[in-house]
């Protein structure tokens, strides 16, 4: 049995208006980040993978089912969307155990799970206060302990840490991270570029109804070829530094940076420049700060999708 | 140069240390609150707060049911104290909260438009409510509206908005009037990346721009670490922390951040004989505390020895995670 | 050439005077008002009738006019208080219609996306944005019911002479006040339904169901439990009997004046109580 979600080809169109356009992916067990732009079909793809929309065209499989088999499917995978929705006048407790009852467990086990997944959120003391009453973030919370009471296999989340205090973040990220280490799916859309840096282990780019980039981070910047590395270095003197440094091939350009204490450098051979790094640190100049501003999301978001007008 | 705006922080009764900042003379504080309780219901959410600022920008964190909406609430008036007192510049919330209401902008978390509504007329209409002139409120919509970036978006109703725009929107309405206090709760909530960016951006250019105080609300310590000057810290109805910013990044510079690329071991081991402490952090990097008599040039040396890539290296403050994190164990293990 | 660079600027002018902020209200909403053509027309209708009144007036003391007929004809309106019953009749009818078409989506817009807040969060008190909505209904539908109504009497006064009004002035206090009363039940109640119901069409449903079910319930428990008391549920007889009793009518009326006064300022502060309770700033939940 085959332990990968693939999208074969799937486009899917709201009449004339475009949800996602051909769409090839195969997600492997861990944590996945689904990032782009609002209306790049983040959602829709999320909805193609639950069966809540149908394909247009091409063909959806997780494991060894469709998503149009939601009876077989549903026991394997959690929903989480991202509309803060809950259904009125249940406390937090009878909002999971109503939709555990739909399972099919028995009362006894279905209290079981309850209290587990309200435990694994941390809502103990919350759980029997009325579901309204929450704050954001609990809401968030309840939520996310409905999707994932059941014990599924693959985790489907919509922007689930929005409204999440700091602590609380940490907490759930801990929590997708154990899901994650014992072979679970877990999909997840975010916003915060620079978490999905430390949690994610695929990352998934979606601008426009494409997916246009996808793997590990590291692995996709270096796919991205035409674009050398980009290093800030801080230092007491930037122009001898400059100056050094130009004398190597591989450093295709130098810019002083705006306050005049840094340098700008972009290199083809990142490996050489760092061991040259070393040796001119120790010629007296003093080095103050060293970052590679390209190696992350945030520069992969930047380079491919850009920074868009919000008003179109 | 700026040395009142450094004396000028928070002067504020210890909890557990006493971090008193000589207040300025005649600068009356933007927010002041001695005692501050405010009870909901049969729940006590703001318990005895004692806070005064007088800085530009201040960010106030707190998990979830800490009272950060309560506090913001109360200083508008819309719940009344229940003991203690708060005055926003100088004017006591219980009997001239009116006048109050007149300085401030707020910008609320939720969604908050008239959806048949164009933005041009909504603005308006909040603008004339705040006491402008009719012509005059018109005028400054625009202004407001050009300001945050809504173009020709702005004559279509309010409901067809994205959230991105919705979110200019209720910034902008929070403007129009010119406030002396912008009170911004939760601003980048379900912004992408770019809308994020310039959100951030036009907070720090209010900033700059010395018209008016902010406090802003957030979840995201990014945003706060990247436009706030002062940050309070609240937990469970009380003030736990205090920092000015600006003070904790110039101080520190013994505490290094390195991304390694080779042999991390051997070199940890190299850089521990000369008498640093490390430890490791997120991401692969690693945390270095400089002893006394060494510099960064000798850990290059190591580096050069070994034949180990530096791949990153910065001085690093405590970073307000670390602070926020620090806050909230402290309370705890006070019980 | 200099570059003007957009940056934020403050404001720390003039202000309007307080006390007229409400106002701010009356003018945005009258401004959606009369884009709707079908309600610009309507209320252009509501006029007919009194415009059709002064014309009998006209005709009542010029009787000159209808010498062109060919024959003697006498005064055919008594100016008193039957006529003004009826003239109140049309025009209360009419503006229930009107309030129809402008009550229901007065308050119901700002509650559904929480704009309730940004207007609470400047210096305006929940009364003042109570006053302004009112106002809007107030006003409009003022022009429609007492101006008109004392435009008559004092028409019918400068034609009759000053004895007349002197002897008849109460009729000018009794037209004053019984529209009064009508347009303010009218207000408050569909204000009431449109802040409790999000729809408005809804809303406007329920408007109606108030005094059209109310009427058949009132029947419905005279019948029942052979009494008058019934009454009390039908909100259109109450205000008629209210008029009948400014306007000093003969007959008997089903309920005591006093009690139809009583029974109505309780409605009115009732649906006053519902209105406040959704008029707030921000909800608590336990």
């Amino acid at each position: 049995m085959s332990n990968q979600i693939v999208f074969d080809n799937v486009s899917k169109f709201y009449g004339d208006v475009l949800g996602v356009n051909r769409v090839i992916l195969s997600i492997p067990p861990g944590i996945t980040s689904l990032v782009g732009p609002n209306g790049s079909g983040k959602t829709t793809l999320m909805n193609l993978m639950t069966g809540l929309i149908r394909p247009s065209r091409g063909h959806i499989r997780i494991f060894d089912m469709t998503p149009d088999q939601p009876e077989r499917l549903f026991r394997v995978v959690g929903y989480c969307s991202q509309f803060d929705a809950l259904p009125k006048g249940l406390s937090g407790y009878q909002f999971v155990y109503s939709y555990l009852m739909l399972f099919g467990y028995d009362a006894t086990t279905c209290d079981e799970l309850t209290w587990r997944a309200i435990d694994l959120v941390g809502l103990r003391e919350a759980a029997h206060r009325k579901a309204a009453a929450y704050s954001k973030g609990m809401r968030q919370r309840i939520r996310l302990a409905q999707s994932l009471a059941h014990n599924p296999r693959v985790l489907i989340l919509d922007e689930p840490l929005n409204g999440l205090d700091p602590l609380v973040r940490a907490e759930t990220i801990a929590l997708f991270r154990s899901l994650a280490k014992q072979g679970c799916h877990v999909l997840l859309s975010s916003h915060v570029l620079h978490e999905v840096d430390i949690i994610s282990d695929q990352v998934i780019l979606m601008s426009g109804g494409y997916v246009i980039a996808e793997g590990n981070i590291q692995a996709v910047r270096s796919e991205i070829q035409d674009q050398p590395m980009q290093i800030l270095i801080r230092c007491d003197r930037p122009s001898e530094l400059a100056s050094r440094v130009f004398r190597e091939d591989h450093v295709v350009e130098v810019r002083v940076h705006n306050d005049r204490r840094g340098l700008l450098i972009k290199t083809s051979k990142p490996d050489r420049f760092y061991l040259l790094m070393n040796k001119i640190a120790l010629d007296g100049i003093r080095i103050e700060s060293v970052a590679p501003i390209d190696d992350d999301v945030n520069s992969v978001y930047e380079y491919l999708i850009g920074t868009e007008e919000v008003t179109r | 140069m700026p040395q009142p705006n450094i004396a000028a922080g928070v002067a504020f009764e210890p909890q557990k240390e006493a971090r008193v900042a000589p207040a300025t003379l005649g600068a009356a504080p933007v927010i002041d609150l001695r005692g501050l309780s405010v009870r909901l219901g049969n729940r006590e959410v703001l318990r005895d707060v004692t806070c005064s600022f007088t800085g530009r920008t201040v960010g106030l964190l707190g998990p979830n049911g800490a009272g950060k909406s309560t506090l913001i609430n109360t200083l508008l008036g819309f719940w009344p104290a229940s003991a203690g007192s708060a005055r926003v510049f100088g004017s006591d919330i219980r009997s001239e909260a009116k006048k109050i209401r007149a300085l401030i902008g707020y910008m609320p978390e939720n969604d908050a438009f008239i959806s048949n509504m164009t933005a041009v007329s909504f603005i308006r209409l909040m603008a004339e409510l705040s006491g402008l002139a009719p012509e005059l409120a018109l005028e400054r919509a625009h202004e407001a509206l050009f300001y945050v970036g809504l173009g020709e978006a702005r004559y279509r109703k309010l409901g067809a908005y994205s959230l991105g725009m919705k979110q200019l929107a209720k910034l902008a309405q929070a403007i129009a009037h010119g406030p002396k206090l912008l009170i911004l709760d939760e601003p980048t909530n379900g912004l992408d990346p770019p809308a994020r960016q310039r959100m951030i951006r036009l907070v720090r250019e209010m900033r700059d721009s010395r018209e008016m105080h902010i406090v802003m609300c957030s979840h995201l310590l990014r945003d706060v670490e990247e436009t706030c000057e002062e940050v309070v810290i609240l937990k469970q109805g009380r003030v736990v922390h205090y920092s000015n910013l600006e003070d904790e990044r110039r101080s520190n510079r013994r505490f290094l951040e390195l991304e390694l690329q080779g042999d991390s071991d051997l070199f940890v081991e190299t850089v521990e004989r000369l008498g640093c402490e490390c430890a490791p952090g997120a991401l692969n990097r690693l945390k270095l505390v400089l002893a006394e008599n060494v510099e960064v040039a000798d850990i290059y040396r190591v580096a050069s020895e070994q034949n180990v890539q530096l791949r990153r290296l910065n001085f690093r403050r405590d970073t307000l995670e670390d602070i926020f994190l620090k806050a909230m164990e402290n309370t705890d293990g006070r019980q | 050439m200099a570059v003007n660079k957009r940056t934020y600027r403050g404001y720390a002018g003039a202000l309007t005077p307080a006390w007229s902020r409400f106002l701010v209200l009356y003018r945005f909403a009258r401004r959606t008002q009369f884009r709707s053509k079908v309600q610009t027309v309507f209320f252009v209708l509501c006029f007919f009738f009194p415009l059709l009144c002064l014309l009998g007036l006209y005709a009542n003391s010029h009787l000159s006019v209808f010498s062109f007929l060919g024959q003697r004809a006498g005064p055919f309106l008594d100016i008193n208080g039957s006529f003004f019953l009826v003239y109140l009749s049309v025009q209360s009818a009419l503006s229930f219609i009107l309030t129809a078409f402008i009550g229901p989506g007065l308050v119901s817009p700002d509650l559904a996306n929480g704009a309730l807040t940004l207007y609470l969060c400047r210096p305006l008190s929940r009364t003042e944005y109570v006053l302004g909505k009112l106002s809007v209904l107030l006003i409009t539908l003022s022009w429609i019911t007492w101006v008109p109504g004392l435009v008559l009497f004092f028409v019918q006064g400068s034609l009759s002479g000053w004895q007349w009004m002197a002897n008849n002035i109460w009729l000018a206090n009794a037209i004053l006040w019984g529209s009064f009363v009508w347009i303010l039940l009218l207000a408050m109640l569909s204000l009431a339904l449109s802040a409790w119901v999000k729809w408005r069409i809804a809303a406007g449903a329920l408007l109606l169901a108030t005094f059209f079910v109310g009427a058949g319930f009132a029947q419905a428990v005279n019948a029942v439990l052979r009494t008058k008391q019934g009454y009390l549920f039908d909100i259109s007889r109450l205000v008629s009997i209210i008029w009948q009793g400014l306007l000093r009518q003969r007959g008997d009326p089903p309920l005591p004046v006093a009690e139809a006064w009583i029974a109505v300022l309780v409605l009115a502060g009732l649906c006053l109580l519902l209105l406040m309770r959704k008029i707030k700033a921000a909800e608590v939940i336990r």
